[in-house]
Order: structure tokens, then C-alpha cells, then sequence
């Protein structure tokens, strides 16, 4: 017997065809008759297409079709769509949306933008065939810049698009944040850059689709993390009903928000392999992944924050611009504008704050959501206004944050950004994070690295977030007469083990053996709707439909458990896997009931065979507030300007831990990401050519283990949040929202004597270097 | 067509292929392996991990040919049956991987380092681990899983 409570470190069912090399992964998929798919892509940044000509690709032994831009523009297809939760300028005109096609036409607006599909019999013929496709570019000016995009006299990307700009936007009271400004006994102000990275999943994008000619039904495998909706985006471009599709996601090799949107390949797949009657599958290579995968971040900011003499903050003002790449990605113009403001101000106090975003478009790969989505860039803004604050004003930077810390015993409260952060104990958070960083230790750490001509520094970063994602999941539990049950869920794990967290909720929750329940995810003919990952929603979505759908199991239980005790309903309870009747003898399993519920003579009349096999959609309130902070002690070496993170400290406030184990595994994987940001990685164009710098992983820097620190990790769990069932907050993009300015303030930190007070992300020895020595 | 023969796995496999074809492609196209993945194109990320003649390589950086009368391991011959090896329990055990696309090349990477120095030290393996990306786990969690793994190993 297996069963497993809530908390317990569940070891991963998944792992078992992981570690052995089973797992499934679009490219470990192949169908009889199946053709190969590849892309021709833009070489340029920018450029009017005058023709095509695909006769000598078509000529080419093995090739099969090519389709080209001006192909797909007479199909009549729809465009890829935008789904922004912000629609509306300041001043309520709409948003500039413009149109992306499959595949372009007429012009190109990024390198790597897809022109033509080319399908062969052979992965060698569309390798060939793809260079034998001609297409007349003629080079137009490019801008990459998202601030130059901006700028009067840049080059223009879209007709009808005016001075590249897709949104202007605000939250919060500017008339109250001025007026509290000029209050202010000091304002700090500080100018930085949130740097262009991408998610890089180490399993590149993929899709298999199947045509069944005889029912009319594609199934589309893809390496994707949002399956219902992409479906339903996919049947509106190429004018089928849903039901025309199955989409289905294998194993995916993780996701981060690169694998969230609508891409154009997909769909040209699908088209593919409807219109020649056979499977077709396409797969990126590593470097089409860097030039079409959606990049994340990108911001240059201006934050102001108002004092007063005594250190107590009074105000935020935030004026920032972002980009949305050469067109408007499925989240879009969110990601800058409300995925940015909602948590402003982090886990401080304030009387007034305000958030002004403008973000246009740059001749460069559209920006989607990259794990977290504005919640980075808006901790990482706080957190570098507040340090700043400390040192020109000579306060004490732990200090400072201390005093200004939201009280406990102000919440709930609503923020001035209109968040509803309902509980909560930051200070407390602060407080286990400083004690377990060994502080006293820290003078004569810095002491001994002195002596090595190397320099120490600290500093403490405490984030507040927010989850998000599609507000409603589903789950099904089916059961089998023999007991044993089968999960159907609409969230989606690529990688955080909802196989495995999921049943062991509904474990819990029903007193039943893991080892006999199976687990569907990811499928559209499994579960009516599901919300895909995305938003740190996999627990507070995925997890609250389990335990609703195990509630509405119980329920059913106790009626057939009433039926057979021959007692009202109500005097039926229910506790680790059996119903009982307090002060009576009689007790069911649930596998008794279970098996009961085939039976129709077992049944009340209101009860039919098969009534405890339940599907329940949990829909979700008010979106939940993880927080938590950061700690890093770094040690630079002024000759070289390398750094070394040494110690990392984290105390989360998830609310209710499901699986400690895995809730580690999204901490530490989300500071892996944000030390990367912080030291290591952007994407870079060239500012003339408009090229892809950093096309490969030679000139991407990714973290490698002996880039990252040993972490210390621990959780408050004090303040599980009403807001929901299980009491969860989200766990998955914390990561990336503390380590950034935890890492860039302790290394500011290391550097004070050296009269260095910014250095913009990431921090390569290079610019450390250049900022000691050439300042 | 050239031919090649070589041992993987315990079997003995060879057929014409193209004189262009990687290693990697030869075990996951030709022999259906799958296990073994591809990340990049530019030998960067280390998720095509085997080993040759014991030794462990990047099987993208490889042709088959040159593979030629070798014995290559993939991550299929770890275990036997169902019994996991000491180094795929120890990442099940210490949550050494997240989504698992890269674990067969960690591990193929984690059993060649065992074998060469079984009392790994956090520093020796985070070196080690020099040709490995994951972008999932933040790596700490493989470094616990190979020394533990290692040790298991011994034993
Ligand atoms: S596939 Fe990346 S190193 Fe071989
Ligand atoms: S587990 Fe996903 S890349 Fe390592």
C-alpha cells in the first residue's frame, strides 16, 4: 500500500522513463509514411520579398511540396492572433495589433521570420531543398533598439502602425505619486536595463501531425505547454471546428513560457499534413530555435522612489519601455504593461505608486512570457531603487527594507498597483532568510577574501509576485471496477512533475495507492478545457480541480455509503480512505464504493453505474500572492571582474507544500534562470545588420553547474491562503523574481569602496571589470 | 553507401548509411534509441551523452563511422529490467532532473565520472558537468544525485 499525504516528498513516477530513456519527446515520435517539414527563414532584419521561386526545391529528388509566403497568402488563412489581457492605451484607443501571417509574403520583419515550408520524403531532401528556395529580398532599414524603435525618424516596421508603438499604458494614481514625491524629503532615481534573455528549454519546438483522411480528425503532437487554447487558435487560422483537431503534448523538454504561444510553424504543419493526406513532422535545430523562439524580459526603466528623511518610503513612480519584437506575441503587450505594474512596490509599503509603460515594435523575435513574465522585471526594478536609496543616502540597506516592510497586521490590503495581497508574514520571511545567511560570519568571510585581493559582498532581496495563467482547469477521475483510478487533467507539466504531485493530491485526498492510479495530461480528447502551465498555476489550478473533483468523489461515496448503511446521508463521514457511520460499526473502503458504484443494486435510484467517475472544472477567485526572499553572498575578483555567487539562501511563502521535494526543484531551477540573467546571458542583435549575435550556445551563456552556488533552502508556511482549497500560492517563477537583484546588489555590495553604485545585467567579467577600472 | 558495424548496447548492429551520419543519428534514426537526445548543434549541451569503448562522448561531435568496431553504451543499457542502475535511482531519489531531457546525458556523463573517481566532491562533479546543460533543475540536485550515485555505485 502506498498512500501518500500532502507534504510528503513524493519521489517523481515520471522518473522512471526519464532516467532509463524512455520518455516520448516530438522528436522520439515518428508515423508511417510521415514527411519532414522545414522552415526557409529570413536572413534579414527587415526586408520587402518581391517574389519567390521554388522550382529548382521542387525539382529536387525527395521533395514533395513547397509552400512560400505568397502561397500561403492566397489560401486566405487567418493570422496569427494576440491575446493581451491589456487592450487599451491610456487613452482608451486600442492597441496596435498588427497583422502577423504564417508564413510572409511580402516582407520580413526579423531574421528567422518563416517564408516558406519545404516538405520531403527525407530529413536530407528538405535540408537541400530549403537552400534551393529563392526569394527576392530587397533590404529595408532595421531597428532593434526597443528606445530607438521609439524614436522620431526610426524605421518603421508596420503600415498603419505609427512610430512602431503597439501600447501606452499606466496603473496607479499619477496625481497622488507626484504629489507624494514632491513630499518627499529625498527622491532617488535610477536608470536600468531588464535584459533580453530567452528560455531556452534544451528541447527544441516540434510538431508531428497525423491526418486521419477517413474521420477528417488531425492529431497534432506538439512539444507545447498550453494545448486547448493553441488548438483552438490553430482551427480558427486555417477555418476548422476544434473537433477537426486533437492536440496532444508528449513529454516536453521543459517550457518556461517559450513553448506558451502560438507559433507559425505548427500551424503550417497541420496545413501540410491535411492538404497531402500524410503525417508530416517538423522539428527546430538548436539555432532556428534562437532566431524563432520567443525571447523574454527586455526593459529600460526609469524608477523613482520618494523618502522621507526618516527612510520611510512614500512613493514609487516607474516609467518604463518595452518591445514587443517585430509583431505582437500571444501574451504581448500583458507582458510589459499590467505583467509588469500589478507588483510593483515588491513587499514594501506605499502611499502612492505609479506605472507608466510604452512598448513598440524592433526588428527582432517576438517577446512572450519567460518564466515569471513582468514579475522579474518589476522585483528586480524595486530592489535596485531600494539599495540605491540605501547607499546615497547612507542607510543601512537591511535596515531600510525592515522598516518598510508591509506589516503582518496590515494585510489583507489592497495595493496601490490594486493587488489583493491577502496574507502573508514578510518580515518574518525576511527575518529566517537574514538569520540562515550568516550574517556574524560575514566580516571575517570578507576579511579572508581581502587577503586574497578578492572582494565579498551581501545583500538581501525580498520579492512579491503573483500567479496567473488561464483562471479555470478540469480534472477527471475515472475508475476501474477493480479500484484502480485514472487522472485526467488540463494543466500541464513540462517538467515540474505534475505526474506525480497530482496523484498524490488525489492520493491524499481519497486515501488511495499512487501505484494504482494512471494519469493522463496534455490531451484534448481527455479533458474537456484545460489551462496548459503557465503563471505559476500548475498547484493553485491543476491541484484545486484534483481536490475539488476528490471532494465531489466523496460526496458520491457517502450517498452509496448511506445506501448500504441504511442511514441518512448526512450521518455518513468520511476519513483516510474509508466512510464510516460514527457510533456504528459500519465502515466502507473506498474501493468498496468504488466498486459498489458499478453496481446497480448497490445504488440508491438516484445514482447511476459508473457515478463516481466524476470530471469538475475548479475555476479560480482571486489570484494568489507567493513572496518570499533572497540572500547571495558573492565574491569578485577585481582583476578579473569574474564573479563567484558562494551562498544563496531562500525562504518561500507558497502557502501549503504539496511535495517539498518538487516545490525545491522550481526554486532552485528559477534561480538557475535568474543568476543566468543576472551574470550571464542575453540575447544581443547587431544594432546595424539587425543580426542575431547570439545565435548558438557558444555565444549564449547559459548557467553550468559550476556557474551556480550551493543553495540553502526553507519555506514559512504560516499564511496558507484562503483564496483557495489547498491553500497554495504558486511556486514556479519565484526563482527568477529573488535571485536577480539579490545577486546584482550583492555585487554592488562587493564593489561600494570602489565608488561603483550600477552595473546593467548581466554583469559579465567584462563589465565588472570595466566598471572598477575604467570609472 | 559505406557500411558500418559496431556494438551497442551488447548487440551487435551495422547497415549502409550515409558517410555524413552522425553517431547520434545512427542511434536514434537508424536504431531507434531514443533515449539519447539532441539539444543544439554546436556540441554544447551534452544531452546526446554516450559512451565508446567506455569512454564518454558527445555522440553529435562523432560519425558513425568513426565508431566503427566499438562498443557504445546508451542510457538503455543502464539498467536491467526493471531494476534501476545506482546512478538513475540516485537522480530518482535526489529529484536530479525536472523534465528529463537532458538526464540521459547527465547520467551517461554521471556513470563514465563514477567510474574514473568514485569519491566525487561537489567541486569535481560541478566541473565534470563542464559539457552538461539543464535548464531546468539549477544543477544542484545532480550534483547530490552523482555523488550519491557514485557512492551507490561502490557498493
Ligand atoms: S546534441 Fe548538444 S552536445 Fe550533442
Ligand atoms: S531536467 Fe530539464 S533540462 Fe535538465
Amino acid at each position: 500500500m502506498n498512500n501518500v499525504n500532502i507534504r510528503d516528498s513524493v519521489r517523481r513516477t515520471e522518473d522512471i522513463r526519464f532516467v532509463s530513456g524512455q520518455g516520448t519527446y516530438i522528436d522520439d515520435m515518428n508515423a508511417d509514411g510521415q514527411l519532414v517539414g522545414m522552415f526557409v527563414r529570413s536572413p534579414h532584419a527587415h526586408a520587402a520579398i518581391n517574389g519567390f521561386d521554388k522550382t529548382d526545391a521542387l525539382a529536387l529528388d525527395g521533395v514533395v511540396e513547397v509552400i512560400t509566403g505568397a502561397d500561403w497568402a492566397k489560401l486566405g488563412f487567418g493570422f496569427i492572433p494576440s491575446n493581451s489581457a491589456v487592450k487599451e492605451n491610456t487613452d482608451g484607443t486600442p492597441i496596435a495589433v498588427p497583422e502577423r501571417s504564417c508564413l510572409a509574403a511580402t516582407r520580413v520583419r526579423f531574421v528567422g521570420e518563416p517564408v516558406a515550408m519545404v516538405i520531403a520524403e527525407t530529413l536530407d531532401a528538405a535540408r537541400e531543398a530549403r537552400d534551393l528556395v529563392e526569394v527576392d529580398y530587397a533590404p529595408l532599414d532595421a531597428v532593434t533598439h526597443p528606445v530607438k524603435a521609439l524614436e522620431p525618424g526610426a524605421p518603421q516596421l508596420h503600415n498603419g502602425v505609427d512610430g512602431n508603438l503597439c501600447v501606452h499604458w499606466e496603473l496607479g494614481d499619477g496625481d497622488a505619486t507626484e504629489a507624494e514625491l514632491e513630499a518627499s524629503d529625498h527622491v532617488v532615481a535610477l536608470e536600468l536595463h531588464n535584459n533580453r534573455v530567452t528560455a531556452a528549454p534544451i528541447e527544441p519546438r516540434g510538431t508531428l501531425a497525423i491526418p486521419d483522411m477517413e474521420t477528417g480528425v488531425t492529431t497534432i503532437y506538439q512539444s507545447t505547454q498550453n494545448i486547448h487554447a493553441l488548438r483552438a487558435a490553430i482551427a480558427k487560422i486555417l477555418r476548422l471546428e476544434n473537433d477537426q483537431l486533437r492536440h496532444v503534448a508528449p513529454d516536453v523538454g521543459g517550457g518556461f513560457g517559450g513553448k506558451n504561444s502560438l507559433y507559425p510553424e505548427p500551424v503550417v504543419t497541420v496545413y501540410a499534413a491535411r492538404n497531402l493526406g500524410r503525417p508530416v513532422k517538423w522539428v527546430n535545430d538548436r539555432s532556428e530555435s534562437f532566431l524563432s523562439d520567443t525571447h523574454g524580459r527586455s526593459q529600460y526603466t526609469t524608477v523613482e522612489l520618494g523618502l522621507d528623511a526618516d527612510g520611510t518610503f512614500r512613493a514609487l513612480r516607474t516609467t518604463t519601455i518595452g518591445e514587443l519584437g517585430a509583431y505582437c506575441g500571444t501574451v504581448g503587450a500583458f507582458t510589459p504593461t499590467g505583467g509588469s505594474a500589478r507588483t510593483q512596490g515588491g513587499v514594501y509599503a506605499f502611499k502612492a505608486m505609479h506605472y507608466r509603460a510604452r512598448a513598440g515594435f524592433t526588428n527582432t523575435a517576438p517577446l512572450d512570457p519567460y518564466r515569471g513574465a513582468g514579475r522579474p522585471e518589476g522585483s528586480f526594478q524595486i530592489e535596485r531603487i531600494v539599495e540605491k536609496a540605501a547607499r546615497d543616502l547612507g542607510f543601512d540597506p537591511i535596515e531600510l527594507r525592515r522598516q518598510n516592510i508591509m506589516p503582518k497586521a496590515s494585510l489583507p490590503l489592497k495595493t496601490a498597483m490594486g493587488l489583493d495581497v491577502d496574507c502573508g508574514d514578510f518580515l518574518t520571511v525576511f527575518e529566517k532568510t537574514l538569520a540562515m545567511s550568516e550574517r556574524a560570519g560575514f566580516a571575517a568571510r570578507a576579511a579572508k577574501s581581502e587577503e586574497n585581493n578578492k572582494l565579498r559582498g551581501f545583500a538581501i532581496a525580498p520579492y512579491l509576485e503573483c500567479t496567473g495563467g488561464m483562471p479555470k482547469e478540469h480534472a477527471i477521475v475515472t475508475f476501474s471496477k477493480n479500484g484502480a483510478a485514472h487522472l485526467a487533467v488540463g494543466s500541464h507539466s513540462t517538467g515540474m512533475g505534475h505526474e506525480t504531485a497530482l496523484c498524490q493530491i488525489l492520493s491524499a485526498e481519497l486515501g488511495l495507492d499512487m501505484d494504482h492510479i494512471s494519469f493522463t495530461q496534455a490531451d484534448t480528447d481527455a479533458t474537456p478545457l484545460g489551462g496548459g502551465h503557465g503563471g505559476s498555476r500548475g498547484m493553485e489550478l491543476g491541484g484545486n480541480a484534483v481536490r475539488q473533483t476528490a471532494d465531489e468523489i466523496v460526496a458520491v461515496g457517502k450517498q452509496i455509503a448511506a445506501y448500504q448503511f441504511e442511514c441518512e446521508v448526512g450521518m455518513v463521514d468520511f476519513e483516510d480512505g474509508s466512510f464510516f457511520q460514527p457510533g456504528s460499526n459500519n465502515t466502507m473502503s473506498v474501493g468498496e464504493a468504488v466498486s459498489a458504484s458499478f453496481n446497480p443494486d448497490a445504488l440508491p435510484d438516484d445514482l447511476a453505474p459508473g457515478c463516481m467517475n466524476i470530471g469538475s472544472t475548479f475555476e479560480r477567485g482571486v489570484i494568489s500572492i507567493p513572496n518570499g526572499c533572497h540572500a547571495a553572498e558573492v565574491e569578485v575578483d577585481p582583476d578579473t571582474g569574474v564573479i563567484d555567487v558562494i551562498g544563496f539562501w531562500i525562504v518561500d511563502d507558497f502557502g501549503t507544500i504539496i511535495n517539498p521535494l518538487l516545490a525545491d526543484g522550481q526554486v532552485m531551477g528559477g534561480v538557475g534562470q535568474g543568476l543566468g540573467q543576472a551574470i550571464l546571458e542575453q540575447a544581443v542583435y547587431d544594432g546595424d545588420s539587425g543580426q542575431l549575435v547570439t545565435g548558438t550556445f557558444l555565444d549564449y551563456a547559459m548557467p553550468r553547474a559550476d556557474d551556480m552556488p550551493h543553495m540553502t533552502l526553507d519555506y514559512y508556511e504560516g499564511s496558507p491562503t484562503e483564496k483557495n482549497p489547498l491553500g497554495v500560492k504558486g511556486a514556479g517563477e519565484a526563482g527568477c523574481c529573488g535571485a536577480p537583484p539579490a545577486i546584482v546588489n550583492a555585487v554592488l555590495d562587493a564593489l561600494k569602496d570602489h565608488g561603483v553604485t550600477h552595473i546593467e545585467m548581466p554583469m559579465t567579467p567584462e563589465a565588472v571589470w570595466r566598471s572598477i577600472h575604467l570609472t | 553507401m559505406p557500411s558500418v558495424s559496431m556494438t551497442v548496447n551488447g548487440n551487435a548492429v551495422g547497415g549502409d548509411i550515409e558517410a555524413r551520419t552522425l553517431l547520434v543519428d545512427f542511434i536514434r534514426e537508424h536504431l531507434r534509441l531514443t533515449g539519447t537526445h539532441v539539444g543544439c548543434d554546436t556540441s554544447q549541451c551534452g544531452a546526446c551523452v554516450v559512451h565508446v569503448d567506455g569512454t564518454s562522448v558527445k555522440s553529435c561531435t562523432m560519425l558513425a563511422l568513426q565508431a566503427e568496431g566499438c562498443q557504445v553504451e546508451t542510457i538503455e543499457s543502464l539498467a536491467d529490467g526493471d531494476t534501476l542502475h545506482p546512478m538513475q535511482e540516485a537522480f530518482r531519489e535526489h529529484h536530479g532532473l525536472q523534465c528529463g531531457f537532458c538526464t540521459p546525458g547527465m547520467v551517461m556523463t554521471a556513470v563514465a565520472m563514477a567510474k574514473e573517481n568514485p569519491n566525487l566532491t561537489e567541486s569535481d562533479v560541478r566541473h565534470g558537468l563542464e559539457g552538461n546543460f539543464c535548464r531546468c533543475t539549477g544543477y544542484q540536485n545532480i550534483v547530490e544525485s552523482i555523488i550519491a550515485g557514485a557512492k551507490a555505485m561502490q557498493g
